[in-house]
Formats: C-alpha cells, sequence, structure tokens
C-alpha cells in the first residue's frame, strides 16, 4: 500500500511539472511494476499494452463518436439547436439562459466532451444574450454549467473509458446516462428561474416567437434529433421491431452516427474537402491523445494492482469498520479535492482502478458508481479555484473576470449538489432504463 | 534548416493523410457492416479484424505529429511560476526530451515483439494477414515519436528561436 500512495505522490508531482500525463502515469507505473517484478515483465507489460489497446475493438468508439461531433458541429447545428430553443423558451424572464441550457443538452448529445459543449455553445449564445442586456454572471455561468453536460448525456468519451477500464458494458452506461442528464438540464432552468428572481434585471425576457416561426426553427433541426434517436435507440433496442430489427453495439451505434452525421452536413452543403480533411486530423489527433492517455493509465492500474492497493484499501474499511456510505462520501470529496488539479478524463482514469473495486465489494452497482463519478466530475468543473469549463469560457469571451463567471455558475453549482445527493439516495433513478435493456 | 522544414512538415502530412484516410475507412466499414447485417443478414465477417487493423493505424499515424506540436493531454496549472523564473522554455525541452528517451524501450521492445510474431507466422482470424506488419508500424511510429520528441526538445533548448523555426505541422 505504501508503494501506491509514493505511486500516486509521484504522478501528481510529475504532472504538476507539466509532464504529460500519459506520461507520468505509464513511467511511474512502468517503475512500480520493474521494482516488483522485474525488468523483463515490466518492459513486456508496456509494450503488449501498446499494440493490444490501439487495437482494441471496443475503443473504436471513441474516434466514431468524436467525428460525429464535429460533422455535425461543421453542418453549424450549434446555431440552429440555440435557435430552435430560444424559439421556445426566449419570450420568458431569463429565457436566453434557459435556451442556452437546453441548446448544451442537445449539443451534449451529439458531442461527448464538456470543454467541446461549453466552447462550442459560447460562441453562439454568449452575443445573443449581451445583445439582449443579460448580466455577464447569468449569462456565463449558464454556458459554463450548460457545458458540463457533455460528458453525462450519450455519447460520452468518459463513460467509454469509464466502462473500458472496469468491463462494464458501455450501452448500458450511456442509456444510464440519460435521465440523471435531462434531470441536469431540468435543474439548470430552475438555477436561472432562481437567479432572475433574486435578480430580474439579469435576465430580461425576450420577444415571443410566432407558431410559424418555432416550426421553422425545429425544421433546422429535425435531421439531428432524428440521428440521435437513431444512435441511442439502436443502442436501447427500441429499433428491434418489424421490419428493421436493428440493435447496435455502441461501435456500430458510433459508426452509424458518424456516417450519419457526415450525410447530414453534406446534404447540407456545408462539407468542403478542406472542411472533412480538418475533421478527420481533428478526430485522429484527439483519439491518439486520448489512447495514449488510457494506456499510461493501464500501466499504472497494474501497478496499483500489484502493490495490492486495492485489497489494502478494503481490509483497512473493514478493520475500521467504515459503512459503505461513508466510503461513497470520502470518495466524492477526494474526487472533488482532485478535480481542483487534473483534467477529467485523467483523473477518472487514475483513481478508477483503485476505488471501483473497494466500491463494488460494497455492494454498489458498477453502473451506478460510473454515473456518480460523471457527476461529481461534472461538479469539479465549475468548482472553483480551477473550474476548467470557466477558463474555457473565458478563453473565449475574452473581457470576463473568472471571478464574474464563478460568482454567476453558484445557483447551478447548488442545483448539481442537490442531483447528485438525489443519485446518490436513489440509485433507480439511474438504474431504472439500463435494468430494463 | 529549411530542408529540414520541408521534410518534416512532408512527413506530417504524410502521416497525417494516412490517418484520416485510416479513419474514414473505419466509419464507411462500420456503416456497411451494419447495413449489410440488418438489411441482407449478410455482416463482413472480417470487420472485427479489419476494425482492429484500421484503429492502430489511426492511432499510431497521429502519435508523431501530435508529440511535434505538444498536444499530449497536460496540466498547465503551474505555468504562472515557471514563466515567473524564465525557466518555462527549459522545462518544456527536458520533458520533451526524457519522454522521448524513455519512449524508446518500449519502442524496442515491441520492434522483438514484431520479429517473434514473424518468426511465429502469426496470421489473423479471418482474412490471414501476418499481424507482425501492423506490430512494426507500431514499432516504427513509436521509434520515431521517440526521436521528434528528443530532436524538439534538443532544438528548443540550444536554440532560444527553435519554437519559430520547429515546423508548424
Amino acid at each position: 500500500m505504501f508503494e501506491s500512495l509514493v505511486g500516486f505522490a509521484a504522478v501528481l508531482a510529475l504532472v504538476l511539472v507539466r509532464i504529460p500525463i500519459a506520461f507520468a502515469m505509464g513511467l511511474v507505473g512502468f517503475v512500480g511494476f520493474y521494482l516488483s517484478s522485474g525488468w523483463h515483465a515490466a518492459i513486456s507489460m508496456v509494450s503488449r499494452l501498446l499494440i493490444d489497446t490501439a487495437q482494441d475493438y471496443g475503443l473504436s468508439v471513441v474516434p466514431l463518436f468524436i467525428l460525429m461531433g464535429l460533422f455535425v458541429n461543421k453542418g453549424g447545428i450549434s446555431r440552429e439547436l440555440y435557435q430552435v430553443s430560444f424559439a421556445f423558451l426566449g419570450h420568458l424572464r431569463g429565457g436566453l439562459s434557459m435556451a442556452t441550457i437546453v441548446a448544451c443538452g442537445g449539443f451534449a448529445a451529439i458531442s461527448g466532451s464538456s470543454l467541446a459543449t461549453a466552447a462550442t455553445m459560447a460562441k453562439v449564445a454568449m452575443p445573443e444574450m449581451r445583445k439582449f442586456g443579460y448580466s455577464d454572471a447569468l449569462s456565463s455561468a449558464s454556458i459554463a454549467a450548460g457545458g458540463t453536460l457533455g460528458i453525462l448525456i450519450p455519447p460520452s468519451v468518459i463513460l467509454v473509458m469509464y466502462g473500458l477500464l472496469t468491463e462494464t458494458s458501455i450501452g448500458k452506461l450511456f442509456i444510464a446516462g440519460l435521465v440523471p442528464g435531462l434531470l441536469g438540464i431540468l435543474f439548470y432552468l430552475f438555477a436561472v428561474r432562481w437567479f432572475v428572481w433574486r435578480n430580474p434585471s439579469a435576465g430580461p425576457a425576450g420577444e415571443r416567437t410566432t407558431y410559424s416561426g418555432r416550426l421553422k426553427a425545429v425544421k433546422g433541426v429535425w435531421a439531428v434529433l432524428l440521428l440521435f434517436f437513431l444512435v441511442i435507440g439502436g443502442l436501447y433496442g427500441v429499433l428491434d421491431v418489424w421490419p428493421l430489427h436493428i440493435t447496435f453495439s455502441p461501435t456500430e451505434a458510433a459508426g452509424m452516427g458518424a456516417m450519419g452525421a457526415f450525410i447530414i452536413a453534406a446534404l447540407r452543403r456545408a462539407l468542403s474537402f478542406k472542411d472533412i480533411r480538418e475533421v478527420l486530423v481533428e478526430t485522429s489527433l484527439t483519439s491518439a491523445g486520448l489512447f495514449f492517455v488510457l494506456i499510461g493509465a493501464w500501466i499504472f492500474s497494474n501497478f496499483v494492482n500489484v502493490a495490492g492497493l486495492p485489497q489494502a484499501l478494503t481490509a483497512a474499511v473493514e478493520r475500521f469498520g467504515l459503512g459503505p456510505w461513508t466510503v461513497i462520501f470520502a470518495i466524492v470529496l477526494i474526487y472533488v479535492a482532485l478535480g481542483c488539479v487534473f483534467e477529467s478524463l485523467s483523473m477518472m482514469l487514475l483513481t478508477v482502478p483503485v476505488f471501483f473495486p473497494l466500491v463494488i465489494s460494497l455492494g454498489f452497482d458498477p453502473i451506478w458508481f460510473g454515473i456518480v463519478v460523471v457527476i461529481v466530475t461534472e461538479i469539479s468543473l465549475i468548482t472553483p479555484p480551477v473550474g476548467l469549463n470557466v477558463f474555457v469560457l473565458k478563453g473565449v469571451v475574452g473581457d470576463i473576470s473568472t471571478g464574474t463567471i464563478f460568482r454567476g455558475v453558484t445557483p447551478f453549482w447548488v442545483f448539481d449538489i442537490l442531483r447528485l445527493v438525489i443519485i446518490l439516495a436513489i440509485p433507480g433513478v439511474v438504474l431504472f432504463l439500463p435494468s430494463q435493456m | 534548416m529549411q530542408s529540414i522544414r520541408k521534410i518534416f512538415t512532408a512527413l506530417a502530412s504524410m502521416s497525417l493523410a494516412v490517418s484520416s484516410i485510416a479513419l474514414f475507412a473505419l466509419m464507411l466499414l462500420t456503416f456497411c457492416d451494419v447495413l449489410l447485417r440488418s438489411i441482407f443478414n449478410a455482416p463482413i465477417e472480417a470487420a472485427t479484424e479489419l476494425t482492429r487493423l484500421a484503429m492502430g493505424v489511426v492511432v499510431f499515424s497521429a502519435l508523431p505529429v501530435l508529440s511535434a506540436r505538444d498536444g499530449h493531454i497536460a496540466v498547465d496549472l503551474l505555468d504562472f511560476v515557471f514563466n515567473r523564473y524564465g525557466i518555462a522554455r527549459i522545462r518544456t525541452s527536458l520533458i520533451s526530451i526524457s519522454c522521448g528517451l524513455v519512449l524508446w524501450y518500449p519502442a524496442n521492445r515491441v520492434m522483438q515483439l514484431a520479429e517473434r510474431a514473424r518468426s511465429f507466422g502469426d496470421r489473423t482470424e479471418y482474412l490471414g494477414i501476418s499481424t507482425f506488419y501492423i506490430t512494426w508500424f507500431i514499432a516504427i511510429m513509436l521509434f520515431l515519436t521517440s526521436i521528434i520528441l528528443v530532436s524538439r526538445g534538443v532544438l528548443m533548448l540550444f536554440f532560444s528561436n527553435a519554437r519559430k523555426e520547429t515546423p508548424d505541422v
């Protein structure tokens, strides 16, 4: 156990001097493995992981879902998602912020990344909210908070990684993320209402859209909504009816989604050859980066297992007679603390191999724990001092202080905690849908 | 310097082209497999192993370029400290050199494993493709990444304007 703790400290130190996370985890894992099992075993373990991970069939979900998100984005969908939410919500007080939240939720349904969701929606929604005289605190906060939905509403890159690392069904994880994600949207809408109730001038009502205007707005997004339904429906099995009989594995869903997004963008004439090349290159580079982090995490996790940390933790929990909920509470606190330093994916990859066996041995459900981890990660994305989404937003918008954004984000954060409590207290919220599969 | 720059740029666009084509092929393959299976009940039997091959190509073709661009996921929380003391450049170059050196060992071992697969005559199940081709490819790309990381670090360390000189690949 002592070796593992030294290993953790070493990774933390290396990461803080800006050694790439993949190398930090890989190197420490390798050295630890070498010290316990010898050079030959260690170098062979690392090499096998390098060869096998990149050729893992299950992992092909990652590039394909990234591809889907980027293709849809090239088709200009972020603006249209915003327009359609505005058409239905814009006339309410705080309506533009509410439209931003819903559009973020919609964008999250095609993108698996929170940072991408926040960055994209900032470009679209921020100018609109400023035009209508929304306060900077409310408008920036609704984007930063809405953006966090990206990693929970399927598809989600983080859930894929969790599924691979813990051998939990990725399809079930995606379906499990659906209800907590919708709950997140609903709670954020409450947060906006609360904000404008306390400070009415922060979010004045916009113009009401006519019914024909609404219909027109819906026409802009129906194809993408259909694509989402096809991908998630295929995964869930609702398309397994006469005469189609289509059910997708996660990889197939991702492939269909990417191809569908490509066709939609092409039909809209939004794709030049240069665009296609850009999307493909960006996807390849992002995937390579993610894979490398995953390989590093796997090396580290092999070391941690050889050093017996998960067993030692389980034994310690038994010896001190800690209840299951004390453990979960401690884990949640550790995540919030680590979230101050780590980028969300690396944080998860580093900790899940240690906590997962413990949590399962205490009788919790692996799918439920995955969703809890993701929600805590979402919260860490908007928690001071290093809420990453807040910094992404500042990078895109520019003339706004992080202090203003953090102040605005507070009500959203409070509702996030409430959602976390609900999901901790009633696991059925998460587990009902996947149990029907 | 100019000719080195040209060679690097050409190599980078070549490897990105390879990974893009493999990725597009992967998308088409999955799409066709699903359609053929659900409509004509005739799945592409080799789809799984082709997917695995394509994935290997996508990831490892992109790796050298990702490393040349300093695109690995990292935490820049303490950057302001390094900038204040003016040691950010030295730090980045030393990290690049050490990462490159560290990568050399697994690259070597992957090469040995490839040779072993060749001597055993390992082949894939459906198409009978020799597995050492892809393992070789992975080893070569790892060597290339290692060389790129080391030379990038050395360039940064000894030429203070190396950042501008390193080709924007």
